[in-house]
């Protein structure tokens, strides 16, 4: 018997039975979608946190709160993060004042819930994705492990028609099934990562985004 | 999927996407490039006699001798040209001595510085004469050498030749010698543990009957799967008796070597369902 088990990655792809395969294709389907939303998750957490800096600054260099209101509604693209919360708090706010004769606190209740649906829209902006990465981190090694044992099965199958059972028989067979297992550690790895990360990142965010709402209601308690 | 404040940039992601997914297979590709190296085999076939025959000892005995009678041959020509080195010089210096006693110094020197001329020439001229003779007798030993070793290896073939012919017939003899009962009884002991080892379900409720072939080492062990030559009908009581066949090894064999090569190559009749 001549081995010639000169193995590139391709031959073990190709090597491997139609389930293995398929579970490679699943699994490098998901490896791509959780990158491109790894990537748009970067961009726009980092353009929120800049958003909310280059916001904040703007807001606590002491100008006019109406002058702000009016340059952010005005621009052509709708304000999004901190922005928005502010945009929505003082709409409130303004047309409560404009009717008149009502109670300070609920006018300030109101204003507040305004803000509060706002923040729940970031919010949920900035946590888009992240279930995704959540699931294919801890999914994607059960199905690449799946593909494995798959493999090593039909390995173990094949063996079953020889008289002496060598290793060079298994070897091949088990190392096509183990591509399954490292394409899926290949997806899992960064997307738990990811997760990991932009949850923290997010955390913060929002917690930004709170103290904001809470310093602005009084700001705003101040003019009444 | 893709939120609305999220498309300007899901180009640039989906195009770093899949670079990155380039770059990940690149690194496997080369990282996970196994080759075997296979080491140049070398089979050699090594036939082992158990016992030799005597007859063929002569022909061995034979064949060294001509090694040992070339080799003085090769080394008596060489001490048979040094020999007249000393002989020219020792002669030449004897008449000067002569010459000397006799007549005068200046007659001597003369004299001297021919004869040493002379010597010298004639030195130089033996020298040559030795070089080409002893480079001839090389060229001969080599020659003679070679002709030896052409000799010796065809002697060798014949003996090969002449040993294996003898192998068959001595081989042929003893098998006659073995006592046919000697055989008939290992072979039923073969049947025996092979029987013993056979799943009998597979093979229904017949009586049916397959011959297989199979090669038994001297030690008892199988070489080779055994060969199906006629088989039962049915695959299945075929693989058992196989599969049987190959759990037996190894196989009784009985004590005497002649008996032993009667197995080398048996063909096994058998019925599993036979008491």
């Amino acid at each position: 018997m001549n081995v010639a088990n000169d193995m590139s990655f391709f031959t073990l792809v190709a090597g491997a039975s139609l389930p293995v395969q398929l579970v490679m294709i699943i699994l490098l389907i998901t490896s791509l979608f959780s990158w491109w939303y790894i990537f748009i998750k970067v961009f726009t957490i980092k353009n929120a946190s800049t958003d909310a800096e280059q916001f904040e600054a703007s807001f606590w260099s002491g100008g006019d709160l109406n002058k702000l209101y009016d340059g952010l509604s005005s621009g052509r693209r709708k304000s999004q993060g901190m922005a928005s919360i502010f945009e929505a708090g003082f709409k409130e706010f303004v047309r409560h004042k404009q009717q008149g004769r009502m109670e300070v606190s609920d006018v300030m209740e109101g204003t507040r819930r305004a803000m509060r649906a706002a923040y729940n829209r970031e919010l949920d902006n900035l946590d888009a994705h992240l279930p995704f990465l959540a699931s294919v981190g801890s999914v994607s090694p059960y199905i690449g492990l799946f593909g494995t044992v798959w493999g090593i099965m039909n390995a173990f199958r094949g063996l079953s028609n020889v008289a002496q059972a060598t290793l060079s028989q298994v070897a091949p067979g088990i190392a096509e099934a183990l591509v399954a297992t490292a394409i899926g550690l290949f997806a899992a790895i960064p997307a738990v990562i990811a997760y990991n990360r932009f949850a923290s990142s997010v955390d913060r965010l929002s917690v930004r985004y709170e103290s904001f709402m809470e310093e602005f209601t009084n700001i705003l308690q101040r003019r009444i | 999927m893709i939120r609305k404040h999220e498309s300007e940039i899901s180009w640039k992601a989906g195009m770093l996407a899949l670079a990155v997914h380039g770059v990940l297979l690149v690194a496997m590709v080369v990282s996970i490039n196994w080759k075997a190296a296979h080491p140049p085999m070398h089979i050699t076939e090594v036939e082992l006699w158990d016992n030799l025959p005597t007859k063929p000892a002569k022909p061995i005995a034979v064949t060294p001798p001509p090694i040992v009678k070339e080799l003085p041959k090769l080394e008596e020509p060489k001490p048979v040209e040094p020999p007249p080195k000393p002989i020219v010089e020792k002669r030449d210096p004897a008449p000067p001595k002569v010459d000397i006693e006799l007549e005068n110094k200046k007659k001597e020197e003369a004299l001297k510085k021919k004869v040493e001329a002379e010597k010298k020439i004639q030195e130089a001229k033996k020298q040559a004469d030795i070089d080409k003779f002893k480079k001839a007798m090389r060229e001969e030993a080599l020659r003679q050498d070679n002709a030896v070793e052409n000799k010796q290896k065809e002697d060798l073939k014949k003996l090969q030749q002449e040993l294996l012919s003898d192998e068959r017939v001595t081989t042929a003899k003893q098998a006659s010698a073995v006592s046919p009962s000697v055989i008939g009884e290992f072979t039923e002991k073969i049947k025996a543990k092979i029987r013993g080892n056979v799943n009998k379900t597979l093979c229904g409720d017949g009586n049916p009957e397959l011959t297989f072939q199979i090669n038994v080492l001297p030690t008892g062990e199988l070489s080779g799967a055994p060969k199906l030559l006629k088989s039962s009908g049915n695959a299945a009581c075929d693989d058992a008796v196989e599969r049987a066949i190959i759990v037996s090894d190894p196989l009784p064999m009985p004590a005497d070597n002649a008996a032993k090569a009667e197995f080398r190559n048996l063909k096994l009749k058998f019925k599993p369902n036979a008491e």
